[in-house]
């Protein structure tokens, strides 16, 4: 369950349970921390910034020990996330959330209704991430000074079937500012480098030459064809929506005591291992979330989404560079309806992903553009 | 219309160093601007003259000018993805000494991008190490008595925890 750290066993084994006693035959070894100003070892443990290593620093002298906790640039890697309820099934304790689970579930299969998902996601769920049996704002107590926090999932809450693309990246202050998703519902990357199995491969790749044949031979100009609305595609789309906005504002949600806790908080990023979904906090942002707190939602523990705005990009195909490409490709980028319209959206927008997924934000955003509007939930 | 001044210095000046040994280290403007504070030094003097810098050595001295000659043209014209190439070559084999030698003088030259990339160098070399391991590598002295010592790993024990790991894990079956 505790994933992380593995490779530490093997070196601690022969450490465990003494103290080693640190002599050398003959001349002695200098110190070189020794020579250091502490700004400067401030400066070395800025760049280590995991948590679990400056904890073990603080142990190693009493000027470490007086240094740790002035550290600015901290990362917390949670090593697993579990529901707070006993649940049958044993689906607690998994690695993934119960949030995961009920959204694999949901995701995968296209046909199910929409109101299912609110019924699915009733029942009030609890959901703990956890860094070594304590939670992240435990582990973070004695670090007063953080200036930059960054916390990472051990993997994306949104289970997708193998092949679906699904990312957001949403930013918020006391509620949600902006939110921009890329999913697809086939992504390949292009030479050995292959996310299907193997036997599948060969396969795939004459599928996906015949698909981008089609689709260089239809109409090109981002009009979301009509079997869309009648295929399930637009359900599908709305689902992965749906999903990301709520795993965003579930994240915002947990991260109430966290910003309380520490007032010198400039930027908050919560992240995961999986790179599915990165929710951001800068200053300002977080000057807003101290002085307006957060309306949480009435059915779960997450902040209450409001009303939005959203613009949705199609592409049935998208070549990316190095022979990587896309199927079904989508990209939303939503607003609260009551904010003004950012000037910069293609820049915006752009700028939400890494690589490769920064290019084919670009592309997209020069298509047609669909406006759609979503109620507060 | 005359040259930028600035542009032709840059072109044309050496700046002359001297070092602990009093060797004379003849660098060009360009290079020798990486550095803060002989920007500063050099803004007020000019280019005339020796800068000493009698608490760094000839090999340290060699080093900097290597990693300050070859970053002043690489922020235009190489990719990023070669800097890091280069760089993580430039750091293979430097023993300890060397390392906080470098900082050292980083910090006493103002060079920000080369203290920071030692700086990773060794917070990497401290990442996944304990306590011990970390006194062990860099000569550290535990001046801690031993209850202090207790209370800090019992206050972190979220940071100690994997030190235990295989009777842990069997806890955690039994619960369930």
């Amino acid at each position: 369950m505790r994933l992380e750290f593995c490779s530490k066993k093997s070196s601690n084994n022969h450490h465990q349970g003494r103290v080693l006693v640190h002599q050398r035959a003959g001349v002695q070894m200098p110190d070189h921390f020794d020579r250091l100003p502490n700004s400067v070892v401030l400066l070395i443990f800025n760049k280590l910034g995991d948590i679990k290593a400056l904890g073990r620093c603080a142990a190693v002298s009493k000027r470490f020990n007086g240094l740790v906790p002035q550290v600015e640039e901290v990362v917390v890697k949670v090593d697993c996330v579990i529901s707070g309820e006993d649940s049958a099934g044993g689906l607690g304790g998994r690695s993934r959330s119960i949030f995961g689970h009920l959204f694999r579930f949901v995701v995968g299969s296209i046909v199910k209704p929409l109101q299912a998902l609110q019924q699915i996601l009733g029942p009030k769920r609890v959901v703990l991430a956890e860094v070594s049996h304590h939670s992240p704002g435990e582990v973070l107590k004695n670090f007063k000074e953080i200036q930059n926090l960054r916390i990472e999932l051990p993997g994306g809450e949104l289970g997708i079937e193998n092949g679906v693309l699904l990312r957001w990246k949403a930013e918020f202050g006391s509620t949600l500012e902006s939110c921009v998703i890329l999913g697809a519902t086939s992504y390949f990357r292009g030479g050995g480098d292959k996310i299907t199995g193997k036997e599948e491969d060969a396969l795939c790749q004459d599928n996906h030459n015949h698909n981008r044949e089609l689709s260089n031979s239809q109409d090109d100009s981002g009009s979301i064809p009509e079997s869309f609305y009648t295929n399930g595609g637009l359900k599908l789309r709305v689902v992965w929506t749906i999903s990301s906005l709520i795993a965003a504002s579930a994240r915002h949600y947990l991260l109430q005591q966290i910003i309380s806790d520490h007032p010198t908080l400039q930027s908050l990023v919560l992240t995961d291992a999986d790179g599915q979904g990165m929710l951001c906090m800068g200053k300002e942002q977080l000057r807003e979330f101290r002085d307006k707190p957060l309306a949480a939602s009435a059915t779960a523990n997450r902040t209450q989404v409001p009303a939005l705005n959203m613009k949705l990009w199609y592409a049935p195909y998208l070549d990316l560079p190095a022979g990587a490409g896309m199927e079904g490709a989508t990209l939303v980028a939503i607003r609260p309806s009551d904010r003004p319209i950012r000037k910069e959206t293609e820049a915006f927008v752009a700028a939400a992903f890494d690589e490769p997924f920064g290019e084919a934000a670009k592309a997209m955003v020069k298509r047609r553009t669909y406006l759609l509007e979503m109620n507060s939930f | 219309m005359a040259e930028d001044p600035t542009a032709a210095m840059a072109k044309e000046c050496k700046v002359r160093l001297k070092i602990s040994d009093d060797t004379i280290f003849e660098v060009e403007y360009a290079v020798a601007m990486q550095s803060q504070m002989l920007k500063n030094a050099l803004s007020d003097t000019g280019t005339d003259g020796t800068v000493p810098l009698h608490n760094i050595s000839s090999e340290i001295m060699a080093k900097v000018v290597e990693y300050c000659a070859y970053h002043v043209n690489a922020a235009n014209t190489i990719s990023e993805k070669d800097v890091k190439i280069w760089d993580q070559e430039f750091l293979k084999d430097l023993d300890q000494a060397t390392l906080f030698n470098l900082i050292m003088a980083t910090q006493y030259m103002v060079i920000h991008n080369l203290q920071d990339l030692i700086c990773q160098t060794v917070a990497d070399r401290i990442k996944d190490k304990s306590a011990e391991e970390v006194r062990e590598i860099f000569n550290i002295q535990n001046d801690l008595t031993p209850e202090e010592e207790e209370e800090i790993r019992h206050e972190n024990q979220w940071a100690f925890e994997e030190e235990g790991w295989p009777e842990i894990q069997e806890e955690v079956r039994l619960e369930g």
